[in-house]
């Protein structure tokens, strides 16, 4: 993706973020996810553009991108899976839920299908325990899950029922 | 001021030390990683960890400052155990790369098992794999990120001393790495540091790599001769091993700390700027006589050098010219002042400079690349641009009759005028160096000089600050000390110096130069002493 | 038990400015600024007894009196909605359903501390309680609750929604002031702490939603009445996020003496299918589990350290007999490991190395000596770290191999998958 983020349209935006904070550097995060909400992810160049757009170094964005969770450096599938596997979703058949995904989408947690629909990824304790085991897809909280529920999710995904 | 006791020995220190720094000042060595007295605390090893009384549990003592009436235990059991822990969690994902690992024999890991490990290995589970197994982030450095300890001290000195930020810590918990932003290098001017600083083999010098074992190294301590800055410098000489050598004497620099001039570190440039010491050396003396090149004993070199000398001192004094450079030691240049203006009687006795300006920055590097241009001016040389093309021009011209270089390759340096020719029609052209350059290859007499490595002696700086070198390395083949090819000189012009060491000859010199009259080789010791 | 703040989850719309004012909202603010000094209302909340709520248990009040007000320097009010803590869920609750509740409880705290700058430091998965809060927080600008003149008075107050972006260590205080100034979120050296040296080096009020949403009932109905409903050092009522085996998980506000027994019986409807309880999680994942004749703790702070556990951010986990404790104790050294933000040895190291050999142990490798070795690495994991992850991965994990030490014995080296890797 060589697309330039930062045009002046984007720095607008970033520029009234930036507003909020005493310290440039503090609307990193939420400048980081408009990017990636936009793009679907944040590419080499974009990492490049923030650390220019913040003046700091390089290595302090890759720094970003790896630590927190919700950074991607590839865009993710149509239909995000994140399946929830801390202690009450595993307590409730959380494992199980992943090697169903696994199976159906024939990928690995962590992977994407090849026709890039859906992405599965394993997830530490999503805040939603009262309705475990749970997951993530795309924004929404959906639990508690069985392999029919998460089945019939996928289908409605894939025949694009829903958005 | 806060008074405290540390393992029952008690001491006041000023508000806000540190209870390493206090634990120091009683002689206890507390172990540490991550801490670094020139950069931040990060406080993220644990290996400091004390028991401080009357706190719930253990305290970091490179970040927790003294405090009146505290009471720290560094040596008991429970400490020791500790550290002993700490340990083993450092050593659970570290490779046992020992045997192929540059650090070993100066590794914080080896010496700290050694003192305060010693305990038997119950690691039973695969190590976690990184993703750079030895590869060149730069030019100068080397990287191994399994051998990291995740110190964060590379990150914090590119952070906080280059300023050029070029080192992250990516990923988090025990898949975090150090590293350098993908397609990017570790290319500052100081980049050499950071193996200095890597307590353990993941950012190891390239320069070095392979070279020699430490436990061979024989480190003396002197002044990087690269710049005015003058860094304090430990020369690292190979002689145990020649062998292994590859040709090669000096096997690396160091910085050496001094508060005053360089803190813990030197520019690349001074660091890597060693090879000459070892290479392209002049190693003989050599006469040549038309186009014949002979290489001569020194005293039959000296003979001929002098017997042409005398005369033209007696017909045309006038057209003689001494050209003495800032790379001298004050030493040297009080013996050069001393034989050519005082007892010679030679008028056009000139400081010229051996190197161009070079590149200058706020930290450490100096533009003029000469370590003594201040003690020069303090012993009564300045370089004058203006009066040095005068004589070439009179060269030229036909109008110098002898001229005596201390290292100067005038011929590259004056492309415009040439000096090739000029030599040729010197009656006497005499060069004093260590190296080969464009100009020794067009004179009648080269006479092979010792290095810095090679003497003992004392540099100037730019700030005025009188710093000691030390004698690493024998000069090299038939190469003598400056000192010594003067005395040589005087010794057979019949005058009668007294001096038996540099440290006569020193002795000698602060006579004559005010501002080292209450000067001596103790006083200047190992850190220097700035004079007005 | 009367319910404070989970009143509000059944309330249709209480989200919505217009029905919390009808049910009284805002009514504690109005009333603070306009006839209450600021050191009447941070008096109130220390008699209250009310103690944070997010995990520390840490007196409110005195945390606010730690804060030095003439440095010169803008005092910063922080609210913690990371709510990472496994089995923890109520402050998505209260963000979802009553988001007015945090806003007054913020201003009735910066009015308090002096403050007139605030950040909500909300995590970054949390989407529609994101949202919900940001209509709240324009509403209440747009009714004069918040920014300049607040209620007619000289008081201002700014709150900025900041969203995290998946670390559960920027739950930890100082890790979140490092993940809100734009970096990773690596917990600082303390002291200083951040009452003193906090956002952007200023002195910083940091507390949990949960925490600031009580403060409203405590200068409507007075610091006695809340202090009482609690225990003698623990005041007032808090929402136990109840999950697991349990019939009805969800969140239940109870009050600070009520007991664990009664919790998961009487009120979450007991273990799925009249199963037998095994083992509870009773404040967070890194609480100290209880056993079944454990139960008639009560469920304060202090109670809760007096067995050796912790009463932490309110998560209650709930584990029946078909639980195996080996793998149960995987899945959280799992968490550990995998949230360790990695700057001390001991946790980064250490989290990691334990999940390993659970993980060979689990796979039916486990050798004789795994069981005394982890105890040993274990009890270097804690009390030698900058933050408290490794001490809540201590507690949880020492617990474990306590309290069931002959279950993992018997994994040992029979080969005995339970349920497979999570």
């Amino acid at each position: 993706m060589s697309v330039t983020v930062f045009t002046p349209e984007f720095k607008r935006r970033a520029d009234q973020i930036c507003a909020n904070y005493p310290v440039k550097r503090a609307a990193a995060l939420p400048v980081m996810r408009l990017i990636q909400e936009e793009y679907g992810a944040i590419s080499g160049k974009a990492e490049l553009e923030i650390a220019d757009y913040f003046q700091i170094p390089p290595a302090d964005v890759r720094e970003l991108m790896t630590f927190y969770t919700l950074f991607y450096s590839k865009p993710k599938g149509q239909c995000h899976i994140q399946i929830c596997r801390t202690l009450s979703c595993a307590l409730l058949g959380a494992g199980e839920l992943i090697r169903y995904m696994e199976e159906k989408l024939g990928i690995k947690a962590g992977e994407t299908t090849k026709d890039g629909q859906f992405s599965l990824d394993k997830a530490e304790c999503l805040g939603a325990c009262e309705i475990a085991p749970m997951a993530q897809i795309n924004k929404e909280y959906v639990g508690p899950l069985t392999k029919e529920k998460l089945g019939k999710i996928l289908k409605q995904y894939y025949l694009g029922v829903r958005d | 001021m806060p008074t405290l006791k540390i393992d029952g020995k008690e001491i006041t220190v000023d508000k806000g030390t540190t209870i390493i720094k206090a634990a120091e000042k009683l002689g206890i060595s507390i172990p540490y990683y991550c801490y670094h007295p020139g950069l931040s605390i990060a406080g993220n090893c644990r290996m400091c960890l004390v028991d401080v009384e009357k706190t719930p549990k253990p305290q970091i003592s490179c970040h927790i400052q003294c405090q009146d009436g505290m009471v720290v235990h560094t040596d008991t059991e429970s400490v020791k155990k500790l550290r002993q822990h700490v340990l083993e969690f450092l050593l659970v994902n570290h490779p046992l790369d020992c045997p192929v690992c540059d650090q070993a024999g100066e590794c914080w890991l080896q010496d700290y098992y050694m003192k305060h490990g010693l305990y038997d290995s119950r690691l039973d589970e695969n190590k976690v794999k990184k993703s750079a197994k030895a590869v060149p982030i730069g030019p100068t450095i080397m990287l191994d990120s399994e051998r990291c300890i995740l110190c964060s001290r590379c990150v914090r000195f590119t952070d906080e001393i280059t300023k050029t930020g070029e080192f992250g810590i990516f990923n988090r918990g025990d898949h975090s790495e150090i590293g350098i932003y993908p397609g990017r290098e570790l290319d500052n001017k100081y980049s050499g540091n950071v193996a200095d600083i890597c307590p353990v083999g993941a950012l190891t010098d390239r320069d070095f790599r392979f070279k020699c074992r430490v436990w061979y190294l024989k480190k003396t301590e002197s002044v990087c001769p690269g710049c005015s800055r003058g860094c304090n410098i430990t020369i690292e000489a190979n002689q145990e091993r020649p062998q292994h050598g590859r040709g090669e004497r000096v096997m690396r620099l160091k910085p050496r700390f001094n508060d005053e001039v360089n803190d813990w570190w030197m520019c690349d440039a001074g660091r890597y700027g060693y090879k000459f010491i070892d290479h392209d050396r002049i190693t003989e003396p050599i006469q040549r006589l038309d186009s014949q090149v002979k290489v001569v004993e020194w005293d039959e070199a000296v003979k001929n050098l002098l017997k042409s000398f005398k005369e033209i001192l007696k017909k045309s004094k006038d057209e003689v010219a001494v050209f003495l450079s800032p790379q001298m030691t004050n030493e040297e240049l009080y013996l050069a002042k001393k034989l050519f203006v005082k007892e010679l009687g030679v008028e056009e006795v000139h400081l010229v400079r051996t190197n161009i300006d070079g590149d200058q920055d706020d930290f450490l590097i100096r533009a003029d690349k000469h370590p003594n241009r201040k003690g020069a001016e303090l012993i009564g040389f300045e370089e004058d641009e203006r009066k040095i093309k005068k004589i070439i021009d009179a060269g030229l011209k036909g109008k110098l009759k002898a001229l005596v270089l201390f290292g100067q390759d005038l011929v590259s340096f004056y492309p415009d005028r040439n000096v090739e020719e000029m030599l040729h029609h010197l009656e006497l052209s005499v060069f004093i160096g260590s190296n080969h350059n464009l100009t020794s290859e067009h004179v009648q007499f080269v006479f092979p000089a010792a290095t810095y490595a090679e003497k003992d002696g004392t540099f100037t700086n730019f700030e005025g600050r009188i710093q000691r070198i030390r004698q690493a390395l024998i000069p090299l083949g038939e190469s003598k000390t400056e000192s010594e090819i003067l005395m040589f000189l005087a010794r057979k012009l019949d005058f009668d110096w007294p001096y038996q060491s540099q440290e006569d000859i020193f002795d000698g010199l602060r006579r004559s130069v005010s501002q080292f009259q209450r000067l001596n080789y103790q006083k200047i010791g190992k850190g220097g002493i700035k004079v007005s | 038990m009367e319910k404070l703040i989970s009143r509000f989850f059944k309330i249709p719309n209480a989200s919505s400015v217009s029905v919390y004012l009808e049910e009284g909202g805002y009514e504690s603010a109005r009333r603070a600024l306009k006839e209450m000094k600021p050191e009447q209302i941070e008096a109130e909340v220390k008699n209250s007894n009310l103690r944070g709520l997010g995990g520390a248990g840490f007196s409110c009040g005195m945390k606010w009196s730690f804060v030095p007000r003439n440095t010169g320097k803008p005092i910063y009010l922080v609210v913690n909605a990371d709510e990472g803590e496994p089995g923890t869920f109520k402050d998505k609750y209260i963000l979802t359903y009553v988001p007015h509740l945090l806003i007054e409880g913020m201003i009735l705290t910066a009015y308090a501390v002096g403050i007139h700058k605030a950040f909500i430091y909300i995590r970054g998965e949390y989407e529609i309680p994101y949202l919900k809060l940001k209509e709240a927080v324009d509403e209440a600008y747009g009714k004069g609750f918040l920014g300049e003149n607040i209620f007619g008075t000289s008081f201002h107050l700014d709150i900025v929604i900041h969203r995290g972006a998946g670390a559960y260590i920027c739950g930890e205080e100082t890790g979140l002031l490092e993940s809100l100034e734009g970096k990773k979120g690596f917990p600082r050296l303390k002291p200083p702490f951040p009452a003193v040296v906090g956002l952007f080096g200023c002195p910083t009020v940091i507390n949990n939603v949960e925490t600031l949403s009580y403060i409203p009932f405590i200068i409507k109905r007075g610091s006695e009445w809340f202090a009482k409903l609690g225990t003698e050092k623990n005041g007032g009522t808090r929402l136990f996020s109840v999950s697991g085996h349990v019939e009805k998980p969800g969140v239940y506000e109870l009050p600070m003496g009520i007991t664990l027994r009664e919790i998961i019986y009487e009120y979450a409807g007991g273990i799925i299918e009249n199963r037998k309880l095994k083992a509870v999680v009773p404040g967070g994942l890194s609480a100290a589990i209880l056993t079944a004749d454990e139960l008639d703790v009560k469920m304060d702070f202090d109670s809760l350290k007096a067995v050796g556990s912790m009463g932490g951010s309110g998560g209650i986990i709930v584990m029946d007999e078909t639980t195996s404790m080996v793998e149960a104790l995987r899945v959280t050294m799992q968490f550990f490991a995998h949230e360790s933000c990695g700057q001390c040895s001991p946790c980064r190291e250490g989290t990691g190395w334990i999940y390993r050999i659970l993980n060979r142990i689990v796979d039916g490798k486990g050798r004789p000596n795994d069981i005394d070795n982890l105890l040993d690495i274990g009890k270097y994991l804690g009390g030698t770290t900058i933050c408290a992850l490794a001490d809540g991965a201590q507690m949880a994990f020492l617990s474990y191999l306590k309290k069931f030490r002959s279950e993992f014995e018997t994994v040992i080296p029979k080969q005995n998958k339970t349920y497979a890797n999570a």
